[in-house]
């Protein structure tokens, strides 16, 4: 009887366990996050996840690389509506890889073909990618994803 | 730097790029992890040629 009724209890009292972390983990789990932003991979690479961290390298890299060549738009922070705004947003994802992006582009935009449109799109899912992985990385220091 | 892709190979290299990513950070195991990347790949392909074809009608 005594179990059963400590049953719930006990189990709201692991899950409260689970939601406190250490404020010294929060910080670092921060970190590791913004790490993993601005260079894609990090995030992973300094907690030794190391087939994780290469994949996202690679991938945000192969997007950024493959965007860029086809000449897609990569916004910046004067942007006249709110389409601009988020797709500046979404560029910003990439971390330091959007300056990269924008080294390569020497002969910037052409949106003009299906080509560059479809390069803007590469980019932006490139920064919605590299968002997704530091989001994963900052979880996995919490201790919350393997 | 400029780079020329038809419509099928964009969506082909966005597909196993895309499906790599997600492969490498939802799933552990090895074997997991490749059976997903096929899962994700072969979904991407299926629905982006099968919106291609419901499009058709309407391309001209």
């Amino acid at each position: 009887m005594s179990e059963e009724a400590q049953g719930p209890i006990a189990e709201e009292a692991q899950a409260a366990a689970v939601d406190v972390i250490d404020p010294k983990r929060q910080k670092l789990a921060l970190g590791i996050g913004f790490a993993g932003w601005m260079i894609p991979g990090l995030g992973h690479a300094l907690q030794r996840m190391w087939g994780r961290a290469v994949a996202c390298c690679l991938t945000v890299a192969a997007l950024v690389f493959i965007g860029a060549g086809m000449r897609g738009n990569l916004f910046t922070s004067e942007g006249s509506d709110a389409f601009a705004t988020l797709g500046y947003l979404a560029d910003l994802g990439a971390g330091s890889f959007y300056f990269i992006a924008k080294a390569l582009e020497t002969n910037g935009p052409d949106v003009s073909r299906a080509d560059g449109d479809y390069g803007t799109r590469f980019l932006a899912a490139a920064g919605v990618l590299n968002l997704l992985a530091a989001l994963h990385a900052y979880e996995a220091a919490r201790g919350r994803k393997a | 730097m400029s780079l020329h892709l038809s419509h099928l190979q964009a969506m082909l290299l966005f597909a196993v790029v895309i499906s790599v990513a997600f492969g490498f950070l939802s799933r552990r195991p090895s074997m997991e992890r490749l059976k997903y990347i096929l899962w994700s790949l072969g979904l991407f392909l299926l629905i982006g040629i099968g919106i291609g074809w419901v499009m058709y009608p309407f391309s001209r």
